[in-house]
């Protein structure tokens, strides 16, 4: 058993998650509660063999240390009340409050928690439950009181209607709320899941009528945080006039996946992949995501923004920029999000010529028809926005200067994918070259971690085929997840919404950061549209236009996704 | 099948090799001939670049019959480029022609080794179209025994290595049809000439080559070399001899057989071999290292903490101890097998795959290591022990050991190489019988990572959280890298996994044998595999100083109960060093 192991005050588990003790305003969170939960939540957290894990024994920060800020009432004195604007949209049933339910199953959240659904919808709480309880899922099916937990969880979920424009509803949700926390020390979290151009009027509203008056009051914020540079600043400076940087958590839900968490992990936690780590060893990265379906009729929101915006100039970058950047002080959010803040400010800004665009037309497979993105009646029929776009992108700075970062992401291609690859050079004065052939670049060592789906790690080495003659072969050192540890990996959502209940900043996007990483592409997405440059078609279910291949080539580079395809397994 | 019939050009070679010494005597390369012949066979219808510049001729070109295109070329998918079709299609022709021939004795044919390894590696190269077209086969023993009798002796210990393949008891026919026997003294000059005479018959009037194999008891070694090179060498081709283990027990003994050797015969023509070079893993190691960037930059003391090297067997001398009394786990385990695998770990990048440029780089970090200290050397022996109702007996209840013997029979030393890549580098070695499990492994850990970002989730002791990557030669071959990874969940902890290659579910073919792989060598003249002797002068002089104090001071060993891990010595000789044994950390880690 994993327990056994753990030898040490229960406090410790707190501190292991690095916490940002020094923006004090922004420690009201009770550590007491959360603390006892996370404890709990950890313990769950254990490897398929049911060995030990290597054993936290620190404990340098103590219960009731320094974290607990200002009065903090006795045990149970204080609460968090999250609330969903826009409750009855599409993400907050889909991933919102099943999170929260999944938090709640696993004991992650405060012992007293009240959550909030606002819309403008008339809606009963009991409806409200209805709606929510159809989406709810028992994550591991064996498991015990799934109904019973489910059911206390739905009695602490309420609805209130109200315009989101309008100061009165957030008012009258202030009152309620109120009601709720029954005199503890109220915590409020709102998780805006609306439009982006009802975002400030919701915070307006929302910080001045329903701000908690004694605890902490943070915003959830979702992409898209503006269409480029000039926009994105504006909403900036507009959440800012309400409120204040600390209480804006800009939630990029890639950064909540395992592997990318697991990112940093291996990059300072083994020795192994230190040296490696620079333009010396490395050739090209590749940041690569797909999905193998389109719009599907939701081409509205889409056909704004595009591929670069949606995917890019988010998601992949801040893969890129966890990836690049130099070792932090410590893992704390404000060290972490400086070095990634450095590495977007060091890069090149994004080129047209560096950059392929290509969008899906209809094709027809085994008898079945699959749309094109125009054929969407939700897109506007000469549309050119991409839905897909490769990208090369150089960070120059001296560990990186000259290694292409290639990115690509795609809707309707062939497979649904997220990866992370790493192509080393190849070995100087191979003494195995006659063993290799011509292109002694397709022999070279490759890192290859996959986000989804099937999480894994794996390293391809050359090695020796057995037998009597000397080829050579590449082979993976292997760490498939699924194998090695049985416990269902939790769903982003559910470690954003519980970092941003313990003000852990670590994961969520900085205003600096934002305008960096709009700064790298805001004058390529102007190009783009100024001279409406037409996306490269590529049918519905392919690799994606060939584009990307010359766009490779231009800076040496394969793409390892598509060769590993046919190459290995 | 494809793949195996272009595998024969291996043996084919030998027949190239042999026509085109006669038309063209100019390049000589052995290594070159190998890697015509296996790559081809390896990559379909690919031959690499054959013989680039610079190569270097071997000593004994003169007796060597090897021969490669002058130029370096290449052939893909059949179409030559570097070489003309025409030249391609002569050397096609040429392997198939047979004016060459090979002829095989197994001096000892009725041993242990003989039947058990060397007739069942012959033909499983034979199997597979590795060996020449004409070749002979010939045990040569003292007990009288006919042609047929050797047939049948041979005939039982033969298995067909994959049993789905066809053809395979017509195959061992045609083998047996190939093997003799000729019974004679192992001292006498007279019986060598009889062999020779009947040798030649079979020879015919084919360019001969021969090779013997010394399967004997060390004492008759220079007998047999002097009888055999007088009067059963070859007079048109060449004439090889291959040695097991031992080579003497010590510096001077060592250097009494190998000057005794080198009285009859030329150091190219001795072929010594130690066959845990010939184990895959260890051939791969050097394809590892040399072959995967990833590797380079680790490879020294600025991020190995310690290398260890692996072996236990899961038995005991049991009732065969007559022979291993005399010499002990040390000499019979570490100074050969684990000490040439250290010297493959270690070595520099040697200018060439050839086997003088392999080996000089061995050489040179054999000869930059420190002699072993007494200090530096747990000893152990195994006594009795019951388990289960059964009753493994120990050491000195063996009927062939001396009752009060002390010949150790597990050993851990640590081993240093004072040059600029391994200073401080503690090699620690293990090597035991009798023990819980049979295995032979590197295990390579790695330093701390400096200034760990994330010691807070470590224990107390960071080195216990380190790299490691792992090399296991038996069983169940495999490669991997344990790394630290963050475990899937909302916390934030830490667990090491291994990033992993088996062999076993990555390739579902049968690895061949040590002694097969040896012995083809031995037929090319590839020498990479074989122990020179300079190499082995410097083996011994690291552990003769330390034998000799262990046996004049008769120094007892540790007992350890049969099926144990060991004695607990070996932990303190790791700790002096600040080092843990891998092996018996993962065992509670690993999945």
């Amino acid at each position: 058993m994993a327990t056994t192991g753990l030898r040490f005050h229960p406090a410790a588990f707190f501190s292991a998650r690095p916490r940002n003790a020094r923006i004090g305003s922004y420690h009201n969170c009770k550590p007491h509660r959360i603390l006892v939960a996370r404890r709990t939540c950890l313990l769950r957290a254990k490897s398929s063999n049911g060995h030990p894990q290597i054993n936290a024994s620190f404990g340098n920060e103590v219960l009731g240390g320094k974290a607990s800020g200002d009065g903090v009432p006795g045990q149970g004195g204080s609460t968090v009340s999250i609330t969903v604007v826009g409750a009855s949209g599409d993400l907050a049933k889909k991933k919102i409050f099943p999170a929260l339910f999944a938090l709640f199953y696993e004991d992650c959240l405060p012992e007293h928690f009240t959550v909030f659904g606002y819309a403008r919808s008339k809606m009963s709480d009991e409806e409200l439950r209805n709606m929510i309880s159809m989406t709810l899922t028992c994550r591991i099916d064996k498991r015990e009181n799934c109904g019973d937990k489910m059911e206390q969880f739905l009695q602490r979920c309420f609805y209130q209607s109200g315009l989101y424009n309008s100061e009165e509803g957030f008012a009258e949700l202030d009152r309620k709320l109120k009601e709720k926390e029954a005199g503890k020390l109220p915590n409020r979290l709102f998780y805006l899941s609306i439009p982006p151009n009802i975002f400030v009027d919701v915070v307006r509203s929302a910080s001045r009528t329903a701000s908690s008056s004694s605890g902490w009051t943070r915003f959830i914020v979702e992409k898209p945080f503006g269409r480029d540079s000039e926009s994105s600043g504006e909403l900036t400076r507009s959440l800012k006039k309400y409120l204040a940087e600390e209480q804006i958590f800009r939630i990029d839900h890639y950064l909540g996946k395992e592997l990318v968490e697991n990112l940093s992990v291996l990059r300072f936690s083994n020795l192994v992949f230190e040296p490696l780590w620079s333009r010396n060893y490395i050739r090209n990265v590749q940041l690569i995501f797909s999905e193998d379906f389109g719009t599907e009729g939701r081409g509205g929101y889409f056909d704004n923004y595009g591929i670069i915006r949606d995917i890019m100039q988010n998601h992949l970058l801040q893969i890129l920029a966890l990836f690049a950047m130099e070792t932090p002080v410590s893992l704390d959010a404000e060290d972490i999000r400086n070095e990634k803040v450095k590495v977007l400010r060091s890069m090149r800004q994004l080129k047209l010529e560096d950059v392929v665009v290509g969008q899906y037309k209809g094709h027809t497979r085994g008898g079945r028809s699959y749309p094109g993105y125009a054929d969407d009646p939700t897109v506007p029929k000469g549309s050119i926005t991409p839905t897909f776009a490769a990208a090369a992108l150089f960070i120059d700075n001296a560990r990186w200067d000259g290694v292409p970062f290639l990115m690509k992401a795609g809707k309707a291609l062939h497979t649904r994918r997220a990866e992370i690859r790493v192509q080393f050079r190849r070995v100087p004065g191979n003494l195995y070259r006659r063993n290799i052939g011509t292109d002694l670049d397709k022999a070279t060592n490759e890192l290859v971690l996959r986000v989804q789906p099937d999480e894994a790690i794996y390293l391809k080495i050359n090695n020796k085929v057995p037998g009597l003659g000397v080829r050579l072969d590449s082979s993976n050192l292997n760490l498939l997840y699924s194998e090695r540890y049985r416990r269902e990996i939790p769903d982003a959502y559910e470690r954003l919404l519980l970092d941003a209940i313990e003000g852990e900043r670590r994961l969520f996007i900085r205003s600096d950061e934002l305008d960096a990483a709009w700064g790298i592409f805001t004058p390529v997405l102007r190009e783009l549209e100024h001279k409406r440059v037409a996306p490269e078609l590529y049918p519905y279910g392919s690799r994606g236009p060939v584009g990307a291949h010359y766009l490779a080539a231009n800076y040496n580079v394969r793409w390892g996704d598509i060769s590993s395809d046919e190459s290995s397994h | 099948m494809a793949l195996s019939c272009m595998r024969c050009p291996a043996g084919a070679a030998a027949a190239v090799s042999a026509r085109r010494a006669v038309a063209s005597p100019l390049t000589t390369l052995s290594f070159a001939r190998c890697v015509f012949g296996r790559s081809a066979a390896a990559a379909g219808w690919r031959i690499d670049a054959v013989a680039p510049q610079g190569v270097k001729i071997p000593v004994d070109a003169a007796v060597e019959n090897a021969v490669t295109p002058a130029n370096p070329s290449k052939v893909e998918n059949g179409t030559p480029s570097g070489i003309t079709l025409d030249e391609f299609e002569d050397l096609i022709a040429l392997s198939k022609n047979d004016d060459s021939t090979v002829s095989i004795t197994v001096v000892g044919a009725s041993g242990d080794l003989a039947k058990k390894k060397i007739f069942p590696a012959l033909f499983a190269l034979y199997y597979e179209d590795c060996l020449p077209k004409h070749f002979t086969i010939f045990g040569y023993a003292r007990s009288k025994m006919t042609d047929a009798e050797l047939k049948h002796m041979v005939s039982k210990t033969l298995t067909c290595r994959i049993d789905k393949r066809e053809n395979c008891s017509e195959k061992m026919e045609e083998f047996l049809k190939r093997c003799f026997y000729h019974s004679g003294q192992y001292d006498s000059e007279e019986y060598f000439m009889e062999l020779d005479k009947k040798l030649k018959q079979h020879e015919g009037s084919r360019v001969s080559n021969r090779l013997f194999y010394l399967s004997i008891p060390p004492n008759i070694f220079l007998d047999v070399v002097k009888c055999a090179s007088k009067s059963a060498s070859s007079v048109n081709g060449w004439t090889r001899v291959i040695v097991e283990k031992p080579f003497g027990r010590d510096s001077e003994s060592s250097a009494a057989l190998t000057r005794g050797l080198k009285q009859y015969l030329v150091e190219d023509q001795i072929f010594r071999i130690d066959h845990y070079l010939g184990k895959e893993l260890v051939e791969n190691l050097s394809v590892l290292r040399f072959s995967n960037l990833v590797f380079e930059p680790l490879w020294s003391r600025q991020y190995i903490k310690n290398v260890q090297l692996i072996f236990s067997e899961d038995f005991g001398t049991e009732g065969r101890g007559g022979y291993f009394d005399r010499y002990g786990i040390i000499r019979d385990i570490m100074q050969n097998h684990l000490l040439q695998i250290l010297a493959l770990f270690a070595m520099e990048t040697p200018i060439s795959l050839e086997a003088e440029d392999i080996r000089n780089e061995k050489v040179k970090v054999l000869r930059s290591m420190k002699p072993l200290q007494l200090e530096d050397v747990v000893i152990g022996q195994y006594k009795s022990h019951t388990k289960d109702g059964t009753t493994y007996t120990g050491y000195t209840d063996d009927k062939t050991v001396p009752k009060d013997s002390v010949t150790p029979t597990f050993a851990a030393a640590a081993l240093f190489i004072n040059n600029a890549r391994w200073d401080g580098v503690p090699f620690l070695m293990k090597a035991g019988k009798a023990l819980h499990t049979k295995r032979a492994e590197i295990r390579v850990q790695f330093r701390h990572v400096p200034g760990n970002l994330y010691k807070g989730s470590f224990s107390t002791d960071l080195d216990r959280a380190t790299n490691e990557l792992v090399i296991r030669v038996q069983p169940d071959e495999a490669i991997y890298l344990k790394i630290n990874n963050k475990i899937p969940g909302l916390g934030m902890r830490l667990d090491r996994s291994n990033l992993n290659l088996h062999y076993a579910a990555r390739y579902s073919k049968e690895i061949p044998d040590a002694y097969e792989r040896l012995l083809l060598d031995a037929i090319e003249g590839e020498r990479r595999l074989f122990i020179r002797s300079d190499e082995l002068d410097a083996a011994w002089s690291l552990f003769t100083p330390v034998l000799k104090e262990l046996e004049e001071k008769r120094i007892a060993a540790e007992l350890y109960p049969y099926g144990s891990r060991g004695p607990v010595g070996a932990h303190y000789l790791a700790a002096k060093y600040n080092v843990r044994w891998g092996d018996l950390i993962a065992e509670h880690y690993k999945a």
